[in-house]
């Protein structure tokens, strides 16, 4: 209950603000955000995972191997 | 393999592969720093990697990368991040972003107002605001109730407008400068 009071004075304290004022600051966020995300990702996060994925393939390979044997 | 509609299920990593720029928008939103946002990103890589066997299929991939990189943040990042965030300009470019004419938002001010907020809050912008996670979701990321996620997003929408000087009539402003004045 008390939880329940503590979001319903929240979401008052929110309808006070300026609804346009919010709609500016979502828009700016999502603006934002979505630059961040078509930004070019330097190539060396791919390269990291396939350096991972080989290296698993590797050793997944010397275990059969081992195991075979 | 062509023609066909039964493709296989994407391996683990073409899965990680695809949530990169979600990570790095995360992680450069979260640290206002580009550069440790990439060793961030690295690093989350790395355990995300290491620890796949306690990824449990069919739940949300981003989310869970978003835990292990928040988590990786908080431990070993934050106070860095302070002290890049003071000698290093965050983003490079100048956008504006567009909207009706009484709410045009430079984004680079809007970004400069976010990296004023505490790290909790400008978190809970970007996972709820932004990257599109429900209110579970980022509850359970930043390991707090939902009321919780809620209020934090409230008084960091609050807290922009007042920074940014949104609001619409100019005796608010007036009364808000009065009132510094003292």
């Amino acid at each position: 209950m008390k939880k329940l009071n503590a979001v319903e004075s929240d979401a008052q304290g929110e309808a006070a603000l300026d609804s346009k004022a919010l709609e500016a600051i979502g828009r700016a966020l999502r603006a934002h955000y979505d630059d961040l995300v078509q930004a070019p990702l330097p190539e060396k996060f791919a390269e990291l995972l396939d350096r991972l994925e080989k290296k698993e393939r590797r050793g997944d390979a010397r275990k059969r191997r081992h195991a075979s044997e | 393999m062509r023609g066909s509609d039964a493709m296989p299920p994407n391996s683990f990593k073409d899965d990680l592969v695809a949530e990169i720029k979600n990570l790095r928008a995360f992680a450069i939103s979260l640290s206002g720093s580009v550069s440790l946002a990439d060793d961030l990103v690295q690093e989350t890589l790395l355990r995300a990697w290491s620890k796949s066997d306690k990824f449990q299929p069919g739940t949300s991939l981003r989310a869970w990368l978003f835990t292990i990189l928040r988590n990786i943040y908080y431990s070993n990042y934050r106070k860095r991040a302070r002290e890049v965030q003071d000698s290093e300009g965050v983003f490079a470019r100048r956008v504006t972003v567009s909207g009706d004419q009484e709410s045009h938002l430079d984004l680079e001010d809007f970004r400069k107002a976010m990296t004023k907020l505490p790290a909790e809050q400008r978190e809970v912008l970007t996972l709820v605001g932004a990257s599109g996670l429900s209110y579970e979701e980022a509850a359970a990321i930043c390991h707090v109730e939902i009321g919780t996620i809620k209020s934090r997003l409230s008084r960091a929408r609050a807290k922009l407008v007042e920074l940014l000087a949104l609001e619409e009539t100019s005796e608010g402003l007036i009364e808000r400068r009065l009132r510094h004045a003292g």
